[in-house]
C-alpha cells in the first residue's frame, strides 16, 4: 500500500470533482455549476484501505470541505457514492462509508491529531465508539453522519475561519445547563487555509426527535381537512406546543444572556439598523415587482422604530430561527444549529441582536407551516380563513409561552413588526430565486395584519 | 330510660340469611364466627404457570352485565360460568370481576359489607367456586377486586365495634374523640365529602375514611386487622381464585404529619400479604390499583433485587388518555414521552394497560402533576374532556370508525403491559348516556338478536339496565351471534389479534425500544424477547395515528438482511438493507412485523 499524497489525489480528481459538486446539496451555486475547481489544502487523516482524504477547494471564489474515500473494492454504502478513480482505488464520498466514518469517531474520542487535523471530545464526556455510522437523508449545507442512537457529527461543508458560532453558543448553553440543546460532545479543528476553523461538530443525537416544521404542519393538514371547525376546536392543535416552543425559546434567550452578557442600544443606534433594513428592501424592489404596492407601508414600519425612545437590550440570539430549526423531543423542544443567519458574512453573524429578532422568525414560521398548503392553486377564501386563523393561534400562543419566562414579544410591536417584515422581505428574494410557487407566503404578511398588532 | 335499645344483630343489614356470612353466630368472647374456606369444595388449580400475568390478555366482566342465568333481570356467576366457552374461543387468558361480594351497592360494590359471601343476587359462593372450576377447566384464569382499605359501615365488624369499643372488634376501625387528626391527608371525593373524619352518634366518636363516610377505614395498625385481611385473602385462595386487583392501597396506614399515602408500612404490609402468595399460593398474582404517576406506582412493584416482592402487576394509567391524545393530535409524542418516563420494573412485573374499564378515567388524580403538561390541556379542550371524563365505551368514542377501533386495539395489545379488554368492545358494543356516566357503560352484553339481546329471558322491564337499542349500537345489529357468523366482523378480527399476540413472546415479556422516525404521526417501535436458549423473538409495530395516508422511514440497519412478515397475514415484505426502510400506512392504519432470518420458507 503507497502512502497516499492527498494534494495529488486531488489534482487528479480535480475534474470528477468539478462535475460532482453541483449535484450536492450543500453546494451553492447548483445552476451556475463549478467552473474553476483549486484545492487549498489537503491531508490525509486515515492512511491504509479504506483511506480517507480531507480537503478544502476553492470553487469560484468559495470554499468547500470535501470528505474523500479511497478503497480498492467498493462496498454497498458507497456503491452510489463515487467521484472517480485514482491510483487503480475507487475515490467517493467518504460520509457514506461506515468503517471511515466510525474510525473518524475514535479519533474525537481518543483525542488524536491526524494530518494537522485536532480531534477533541469536551473534556466532560467519555465517548462510545464501535457505533454503526449512518449518514443522514436531508440536509441543506452540511453532511452528518449519525451514530447508533448516540450521537450526530456534523461536518461543515462551508467551513469558515475563526470561532464557530454554532459551538460557541452550544458550550454557553450547556455551561448554563440548558434542557433546550443537542448537548455539544466534540470538534474537529484545524488550520487549511492557515487559519483556524472548525470542520466538524459532535454532538447527541435525539434519536426520536421530530422536526418542528413537521409537526406542525401535520396540525395544518388536520384543520385543513375540516370544513366548520375552528383552530381551537380541532384535534390537531398545536397551540399546547407552541406555547412550550416559546417557553423554551424565552429560556435559551435567558442562558444566553446570562452566559454571554447583554448590551443596551440606545435609539441612537437604532439608525444603522434601520438603514440596513431599507437597504434589503432596495435590493429586493428591483428584483420582485410585485413588492412595490407595499413599499410605502414597509418602509413606515421601518422608520417606526427610528421614534423609539426606550433603549433595546441586544445580545446573543439564535440568529435564523424557524421551524426547521426546532425539535420536539420526548423531553420538550430542542433548538438545533446556532450558525447565524445563512447569506451573512460571518463577522456579522456574532453581532448581538435583539431576541425579538428570534420571535419575528419563529412568527414568521407558522406563517409559513400555516399557508404552505394553500399557497399555489386556486384562491380557497374559506381555506385560506382556516389558514389565517391557525397562523394567529399559535402565533400568540407562542408568544404567550415566551411571556411565561421573558417580557411579551407583542408589548414591543413597533420593532417586532419591523423586524417581521424585514424577514419576510428577504423572504421574498429567496421564493422568487428558489420556489416561485411559495412568493404567494411571504407576499400575503404585507397584505395581512397579524393580530396580535393591536 | 336511660338502658338501651336492644342492639341489632351485626350482620342484620346483611340481607344474607339462609347462607353462610360473617356474624351469624359469637363465640363466647365476642368474636364473630365467619365462614372458612373448609366449608366449601375448592376449584380445580389452574395449569403450573408462574409468569402467566407477564403475556396474559385480562377481560373485565361484569357479572349483574354478562348474563343472567336464572332470568331474574340480573347477570349471575352461573351465567358468567355459561359463556366461558365464548370467551374460550375469543382467547382471554383471565376475567378480571370487579367485586361480587355482599355489599349495601352504595359505591358499586366497592363497599363491601361481607367479605366472605357473595351478593344474593349473582349466588353464592359455591356458584364463584363452579366459575372458577369452569374456567381453569378451559385454561382461564379468575382475579377479582378486594378493597383492603376499607368496609362497608353495613360490615359486622363495623356493627361490633361502634357498638363494643372494648370488643375484639372495638380498635378494627380508626376512631377519635376529635375530627383534627391527620390534618395533611387531602379529601379525595371532594364533591361528596367534607371530611376525612365523621361522627359516629353510637360511639360517640369520629372514624376516619379516606373515600365516602359510609366506608370506614379499617385501622391497620392493630395487627388483629392485618391478620383478618391476610384471612381474607387466603379464603379466597383457597377456594382457588388466581389473584385479587387490590383496591386503593396507597391508603392503608395513617400517620401524623404525612399526607398519609403510600406510607412505609402500608409497603410492609403488602410484603407480608405478598409472602403469603409465595409461600402458601404460588402463581397467584396481586394486581395493586394505585392511580398515581408510573415513576411512584413502580413502589409497589417492591425491592427490583428480588425481582419484584409486593404487588405482581399495577395498572399504566396515564397511557390511556395518552393513546386518545395522540390519535386525536395526530402526534405520537404523547404516548413517546409517557413511556420514555415509565421506569424499568422489577423482572417478575408487569404493567396492567388498558383503553377503557367500568370506571371513568379520575383525572383530578394527576392534576396537580406539573410534569404532566397534558392535563392542563386536556382541561383546555372540551371535547376531549367530554368524551375521557365521562364514561363511554371505546366505539361511541372513536365514532363508530372501525379503523380507529383496529388501531386502539392493536396499540393495546402491543405496547408494553398485560392488556385488559372491557366486556363488550370486542363486538363494539354502544353506550346509552341517558343512564348517567355510571350505568351508561354497564347495559347488559349484547349475545343476539333476541328479546334482551339474549342475555336474559325475563321479561325486558324487569332487567337491571335496558339492552342499548339506539339505530347504531343497538342489539340487532350489534352482538355476537351475527359477528360470529362473518368472519370480517370486529369480533373476528379481535380474536385473531389475541392469537397472533399468543404466538409472539416478544408482546409479552419482550423489552421495548421505540423506533424515532422523522414522521410525527408515525409511532414505531420494537418489540424484543430473548429466549434463554438465545433465541430472538424481534417484532416491529408501526402506528399511523393520523387519519391521512402517511410515509415513514424506519432506521432498522441494525436487522439488515433479515426479512420483515406481517404477523396477521404471513406476507413477506421486502428485505431490510443499510438505507432507510421505507413504509406507506393508510390513515389509521399499522403494521406489526416479525423479523426473520429470509430464508426460512415458511410465516410463522
Amino acid at each position: 500500500m503507497t502512502t497516499i499524497q492527498a494534494k495529488d489525489l486531488l489534482d487528479e480528481l480535480a475534474e470528477p470533482i468539478r462535475q460532482w459538486l453541483p449535484a450536492q446539496r450543500w453546494f451553492a451555486a447548483k445552476r451556475r455549476g463549478a467552473e474553476v475547481v483549486q484545492t487549498v489544502h489537503a491531508t490525509t487523516i486515515i492512511d491504509g484501505d479504506p483511506a480517507l482524504v480531507q480537503a478544502l477547494v476553492n470553487v469560484d471564489g468559495e470554499q468547500y470541505q470535501l470528505l474523500l474515500g479511497l478503497r480498492t473494492e467498493l462496498v454497498e454504502q458507497v456503491g452510489h457514492a463515487v467521484i472517480g478513480q485514482a491510483g487503480g482505488r475507487h475515490v467517493y464520498d467518504a460520509p457514506h462509508d461506515p468503517e471511515l466514518m466510525g474510525q473518524l469517531l475514535e479519533l474525537v474520542a481518543a483525542d488524536e491529531n491526524r494530518g494537522g487535523l485536532r480531534f477533541r471530545h469536551e473534556p466532560w464526556v467519555s465517548l462510545e465508539t464501535g457505533l454503526r455510522a449512518r449518514p443522514i437523508g436531508v440536509e441543506q449545507s452540511n453532511t452528518s453522519v449519525i451514530y447508533g442512537q448516540n450521537y450526530i457529527l456534523k461536518l461543515f461543508r462551508r467551513p469558515s475561519s475563526g470561532p464557530n458560532r454554532d459551538v460557541e453558543l452550544h458550550r454557553a448553553l450547556h455551561a448554563a445547563g440548558s434542557p433546550h440543546i443537542a448537548d455539544p460532545l466534540g470538534t474537529i479543528e484545524g488550520e487549511p487555509a492557515g487559519l483556524a476553523t472548525t470542520l466538524g461538530f459532535l454532538q447527541q443525537f435525539l434519536p426520536n426527535a421530530v422536526e418542528g416544521w413537521a409537526t406542525a404542519t401535520a396540525s395544518v393538514r388536520d384543520l385543513l381537512a375540516e370544513a366548520d371547525l375552528h383552530a381551537d376546536e380541532v384535534g390537531g392543535d398545536f397551540a399546547g406546543e407552541a406555547n412550550r416552543l416559546g417557553v423554551a425559546v424565552a429560556e435559551v434567550h435567558a442562558d444566553l444572556a446570562a452566559t454571554l452578557g447583554t448590551e443596551t442600544v440606545t435609539s441612537a443606534g437604532f439608525g444603522a439598523r434601520v438603514d440596513a433594513m431599507h437597504a434589503r428592501l432596495d435590493s429586493v424592489l428591483t428584483e420582485v415587482p410585485e413588492l412595490r404596492e407595499h413599499e410605502d407601508m414597509l418602509r413606515q414600519a421601518f422608520d417606526a422604530v427610528r421614534e423609539l425612545r426606550s433603549p433595546v437590550e441586544v445580545q446573543q440570539v439564535h440568529g435564523d430561527l424557524h421551524l426547521g430549526q426546532v425539535l420536539r423531543s420526548t423531553s420538550g423542544w430542542v433548538l438545533i444549529d446556532f450558525e447565524g443567519e445563512p447569506d451573512t458574512i460571518p463577522e456579522q453573524r456574532t453581532v448581538l441582536r435583539s431576541p425579538l429578532r428570534d420571535v419575528a422568525g419563529m412568527l414568521r414560521s407558522f406563517d409559513y407551516a400555516a399557508f404552505h398548503l394553500v399557497a399555489s392553486g386556486e384562491e380557497d377564501r374559506q381555506r385560506l380563513a382556516r389558514a389565517a386563523e391557525w397562523a394567529d393561534r399559535n402565533q400568540a400562543a407562542f408568544c404567550e409561552g415566551y411571556a411565561k419566562v421573558a417580557f411579551d414579544p407583542r408589548s414591543q410591536p413597533v420593532l417586532l413588526r419591523a423586524f417581521e417584515l424585514d424577514k419576510a422581505v428577504y423572504e421574498v428574494a429567496l421564493e422568487h430565486h428558489y420556489r416561485p410557487d411559495w412568493l404567494a407566503i411571504p407576499l400575503a404578511t404585507f397584505r395581512r395584519r397579524p393580530s396580535w398588532l393591536a | 330510660m336511660t338502658e338501651p335499645l336492644e342492639e341489632p344483630r351485626p350482620d342484620a343489614a346483611l340481607g344474607l340469611d339462609g347462607v353462610p356470612h360473617t356474624g351469624e353466630a359469637m363465640t363466647a368472647d365476642g368474636h364473630l364466627v365467619e365462614p372458612q374456606a373448609e366449608d366449601f369444595r375448592h376449584a380445580r388449580p389452574a395449569a403450573k404457570d408462574l409468569a402467566w400475568y407477564q403475556s396474559a390478555v385480562f377481560y373485565e366482566v361484569l357479572v349483574r352485565a354478562f348474563n343472567d342465568s336464572d332470568n331474574d333481570g340480573t347477570g349471575d356467576l352461573r351465567g358468567l360460568a355459561d359463556k366461558l366457552d365464548y370467551l374460550d374461543w375469543l382467547g382471554v387468558d383471565c376475567l378480571w370481576l370487579p367485586p361480587f361480594y355482599a355489599s349495601p351497592l352504595r359505591d358499586g360494590g366497592y363497599d363491601i359489607s361481607d367479605f366472605r359471601a357473595v351478593l344474593p343476587e349473582f349466588g353464592n359462593v359455591e356458584d364463584f367456586v363452579y366459575l372458577v372450576d369452569q374456567a381453569h377447566r378451559r385454561g382461564i384464569r379468575v382475579i377479582t377486586d378486594l378493597v383492603l382499605n376499607h368496609t362497608s359501615e353495613a360490615h359486622p365488624w363495623f356493627q361490633e365495634s361502634r357498638n363494643h369499643p372494648d370488643g375484639p372488634y372495638g380498635d378494627f376501625y380508626v376512631w377519635a374523640d376529635t375530627d383534627t387528626g391527620y390534618p395533611k391527608a387531602r379529601i379525595i371525593f371532594v364533591d361528596t365529602e367534607s371530611s376525612n373524619w365523621t361522627y359516629d352518634p353510637v360511639r360517640g366518636q369520629f372514624y376516619w375514611h379516606r373515600f365516602f363516610a359510609h366506608q370506614p377505614d379499617l385501622n391497620y395498625a392493630n395487627p388483629a386487622v392485618q391478620e383478618s385481611m391476610i384471612d381474607v385473602l387466603r379464603f379466597w385462595l383457597d377456594l382457588g381464585i388466581d389473584g385479587f386487583r387490590l383496591d386503593a392501597v396507597p391508603y392503608l396506614f395513617e400517620e401524623e404529619g404525612t399526607n398519609c399515602e403510600n406510607l412505609p408500612r402500608t409497603h410492609e404490609f403488602l410484603k407480608r400479604c405478598r409472602k403469603v402468595v409465595d409461600d402458601e399460593y404460588p402463581g397467584r398474582v396481586l394486581l395493586a390499583e394505585a392511580n398515581q404517576w408510573p415513576a411512584d406506582v413502580v413502589e409497589y412493584f417492591g425491592d427490583p433485587a428480588a425481582g419484584g416482592d409486593e404487588c405482581h402487576m399495577a395498572f399504566h394509567f396515564p397511557l390511556m388518555p395518552r393513546i386518545f391524545m395522540a390519535v386525536r393530535r395526530e402526534s405520537r409524542f404523547p404516548i413517546s414521552e409517557i413511556l420514555a418516563q415509565t421506569p424499568a420494573i422489577p423482572s417478575g412485573c408487569q404493567w396492567g394497560i388498558f383503553l377503557r374499564n367500568h370506571d371513568e378515567l379520575t383525572l383530578e388524580m394527576v392534576t396537580d402533576e406539573e410534569r404532566d403538561y397534558m392535563w392542563a390541556e386536556y382541561a383546555k379542550d372540551p371535547r376531549m374532556k367530554a368524551n375521557i371524563g365521562i364514561r363511554r365505551r371505546l366505539a361511541p368514542l372513536l365514532d363508530n370508525d372501525r379503523n380507529q377501533q383496529e388501531l386502539f386495539t392493536a396499540l393495546l395489545l402491543s405496547l408494553p403491559g398485560s392488556p385488559v379488554l372491557y366486556y363488550g368492545d370486542e363486538i363494539g358494543m354502544g353506550d346509552n348516556i341517558w343512564l348517567g356516566d355510571r350505568d351508561g357503560v354497564r347495559t347488559p352484553m349484547q349475545w343476539t338478536p333476541d328479546r334482551n339481546a339474549g342475555f336474559s329471558r325475563c321479561d325486558p322491564g324487569r332487567l337491571y339496565l335496558p339492552v342499548i337499542m339506539d339505530p347504531i349500537y343497538g342489539y340487532q345489529g350489534v352482538n355476537v351471534e351475527a359477528q360470529s357468523n362473518s368472519t370480517s366482523s370486529l369480533l373476528h378480527w379481535t380474536r385473531r389479534m389475541l392469537q397472533v399476540r399468543r404466538e409472539h413472546t416478544a408482546f409479552g415479556f419482550g423489552d421495548f425500544t421505540e423506533l424515532g422516525c422523522s414522521n410525527p404521526s408515525v409511532l414505531a417501535y420494537l418489540r424484543r424477547w430473548v429466549e434463554p436458549g438465545g433465541d430472538e423473538d424481534l417484532v416491529i409495530c408501526v402506528n399511523n395515528l393520523s387519519r391521512f395516508p402517511q410515509p415513514v422511514e424506519l432506521d432498522l440497519s441494525d436487522h439488515a438482511g433479515l426479512v420483515p412478515i406481517e404477523l396477521t397475514g404471513g406476507v413477506p415484505f421486502p428485505p431490510i438493507g443499510e438505507l432507510p426502510y421505507l413504509l406507506t400506512l393508510p390513515g389509521h392504519g399499522f403494521y406489526w412485523f416479525q423479523i426473520t432470518q429470509g430464508d426460512e420458507s415458511e410465516a410463522p
